[in-house]
């Protein structure tokens, strides 16, 4: 996958503010929960995004937006080139086809009272210019087939089956469409480790043969770095540092990146003594009550006057301006540097990824 | 020793039959060490937990059999009152999901002041002093205001750690803590854990740390049992494990962690699905699996085979899987 094919998302000032309203008769708006506050990045066809963070920081909300789930407050988000988010009717209806989501709970997204048959052909009795009925049947045991089910399964009911398997369900429906783009929001987070191995192997082989471009959402630092071409990192509604995987990994810039590596536990324990730790105090603002220039500074010991003043701006940092290297990438911060911890990494070559 | 599970089978009577949640667990816990169980959901990790601090449902849950000994006292023949004793002051636990834990209507301060009136005899006044205290030790800012607040006005990461004070109110021997940061992000995380381990230090407890994430676990624990299918696999101190695994489900769990050196190849993953608690396979209930089975696996179930003195493991073929990892 390369970082130089043509883009086939892009996504510019994305805003998702939900209003605070208050009063029964007269309402009014008080103020707003700011869970998406100017988003922008491309995806490129074939190409894996990661994006991570902690709860709350929006980027499942991003997901919804991209799949036309949720009405975006501002700005736009481009499918080959064509605003998606002020498409109404038929012409929305064949985007969606091509955006797919799969979904983090194998347990709820399912309906309980829905054969695996009609959960994974349900797209078609909204896109049926895809399938012929006469022809679903051995479509949807296509797709068990394709995402490693028994096709005689189709007749089973989501409980008879275990988590991963269910995900793969849940998975064998997004494909349905055959979609270009699959947002996967969490997907494997609810599995556990000797199954989430096999439902990240069955997306990366299903990207190969389908010509997917996958926007992969979790909070596992290291399965996203597994996965992804290109990583970016949320805080509070933003994506305050975003690069290809080891320019994330090996040399954050941004301070909340590098306190969020810093934070993961290694599963090496020679690495326990000699391990530097960014420790943040304090929790995550709520998003109703943003802080004003960098949203990070409350929690960041690098924080001084300006960050208070100026909001920081998604870009290369001036420091990294005019040398070329994996540091060079776009970083919201003014005082943008790489830590320590970038040299201590390279040395044993293992860093939680 | 603090701490001595002696061969603990726990089942539970279902509709499609009796499920074999714990089958002759064995592990000991000395004071000031941290034990790791790790496992997968079913692998009867939390259950066992349960079985030691009495908070088993009974029925459908049942112990046929085994020994729990506490300060050499085996808990199950201790009368339910005395067991209550024991709990709060002798043992204590902390659980996943702080806010269900947590009683919604109950301020967090007279839940914490509560173990001392219960436990101490302690009058209304002075345990709210001592829960004031207890949020101060635990790192929660403006303490003395917020003990009147209720759970939902702390953010994760606080409940969390009002949970943490609650468990070491009276100062335990043993503290049970299953999975205590799954539910947090990894900031949060680690500061959860460092005040655990900080705290556990402190006062010299026996830590019992049940845990799936293998990143969590070699961060703090002294030894790892490994448990699937109701069963201790493998069971050794923690620098061991993570050199060369003695058990091939260890080993699957540990190469199944992406590794920067492995970025763009496939994961290994351990084929198939863990067992179902009522039709465990027999032999070694791993064979179905594993990537090394034989016939014997299929039919002879493998003791804890002693690997060295401190580290065993329930594999037939151990040698050979300590082998593999040196080429």
């Amino acid at each position: 996958m390369t970082a130089t094919s043509e883009p086939i998302l892009e996504v510019d000032g994305l805003v998702k503010h939900y209003p605070l309203t208050q009063g029964v008769l007269f309402r009014k708006q008080v103020g707003a929960v700011k869970a998406v506050d100017g988003v922008d990045f491309t995806l490129h066809r074939g190409e894996t995004l990661g994006i991570v963070g902690e709860s709350g920081c929006g980027k499942s909300t991003v997901a919804k937006m991209l799949c036309n789930l949720e009405r975006p407050t501002a700005g736009s988000i481009r499918f080959k080139g064509e605003d998606i988010t002020r498409l109404s009717g038929r012409a929305l209806k064949a985007v969606r086809r091509n955006i797919q989501m799969v979904f983090q709970d194998p347990y709820t997204s399912l309906n309980p009272r829905m054969t695996v048959g009609d959960i994974v052909g349900e797209p078609y009795d909204i896109h049926p210019e895809v399938a012929p009925r006469g022809d679903r049947r051995r479509r949807v045991q296509e797709l068990l087939d394709v995402v490693g089910l028994n096709p005689e399964y189709i007749n089973r009911y989501p409980h008879q089956f275990s988590g991963g398997q269910r995900q793969r369900i849940g998975i064998a429906r997004g494909l349905a469409l055959r979609p270009e783009i699959i947002v996967a929001d969490e997907p494997v987070s609810a599995l556990d480790v000797s199954v989430q191995a096999q439902v990240i192997n069955l997306l990366d082989r299903l990207q190969s043969e389908f010509e997917l471009s996958y926007v992969f959402i979790a909070h596992d630092l290291s399965i996203v770095r597994h996965i992804s071409d290109r990583v970016g990192v949320m805080y509070l509604g933003r994506i305050v540092e975003i690069g290809r995987d080891a320019e994330i990994y090996d040399h954050p810039t941004h301070p909340y990146t590098q306190a969020l590596l810093s934070a993961v536990p290694v599963p090496d324990p020679e690495a326990r003594e000699h391990r530097e730790r960014i420790i943040l105090t304090g929790d995550v603002p709520s998003p109703t009550d943003i802080p004003s220039g960098c949203r990070f500074r409350t929690r960041c010991w690098k924080a001084q006057e300006r960050c208070a003043r100026e909001v920081p701006a998604l870009a290369v940092p001036a420091a990294f301006r005019d040398v070329s290297g994996p540091a060079a990438h776009d970083s919201a911060c003014h005082f943008a540097a790489e830590g320590q911890m970038a040299a201590a990494r390279d040395e044993d070559g293992n860093g939680p990824g | 020793m603090l701490l001595e599970v002696r061969d603990l089978q726990v089942e539970f009577r279902t509709r499609d039959g009796v499920a074999h949640a714990v089958n002759g667990v064995s592990y000991r816990v000395d004071a000031g060490e941290t034990l790791a169980v790790l496992g997968e959901s079913g692998s009867g990790k939390s259950v066992t937990a349960q079985a030691v601090m009495g908070i088993l449902d009974m029925p459908p849950g049942r112990i046929t059999g085994g020994e729990i000994l506490f300060q050499g006292q085996d808990l199950l023949r201790l009368k339910e009152e005395e067991r209550r004793r024991i709990r709060g002051a002798g043992m204590a636990m902390i659980f996943q999901d702080a806010l269900s834990a947590l009683n919604p209507v109950i301020s967090v301060g007279d839940q914490l002041g509560e173990m001392f009136v219960v436990h101490r005899g302690m009058s209304k006044k002075d345990a709210r002093a001592k829960a004031v205290e207890l949020m101060e030790r635990v790192r929660i800012p403006a303490a003395a205001q917020r003990v009147r607040d209720y759970p939902h006005q702390f953010s994760g990461g606080m409940r969390q750690r009002i949970m943490i004070a609650m468990a070491l109110a009276l100062e335990p021997a043993l503290v049970i803590a299953d999975e205590p940061t799954t539910a947090l992000d990894v900031t949060v995380q680690a500061q959860v854990m460092d005040l655990l381990a900080e705290l556990q230090r402190e006062y010299r407890m026996g830590l019992i740390l049940i845990t799936h994430d293998l990143g969590v676990v070699a961060d703090v624990a002294d030894r790892i049992a490994v448990m699937y299918a109701g069963k201790i696999v493998e069971s050794a101190p923690v620098h061991d494990i993570y050199k060369a695994p003695a058990h091939p489900y260890t080993r699957g769990l540990l190469d199944s962690i992406p590794r920067l050196d492995q970025k763009g190849q496939e994961l290994y993953a351990i084929k198939g699905l863990p067992p179902n608690l009522t039709d465990i396979p027999p032999g070694c209930s791993f064979h179905p699996r594993c990537p090394m089975a034989q016939d014997v696996c299929r039919t002879g179930e493998p003791p804890l085979y002693e690997v060295s003195e401190v580290r065993g493991s329930a594999c037939h073929f151990w040698r050979e899987c300590l082998h593999d990892r040196d080429q």
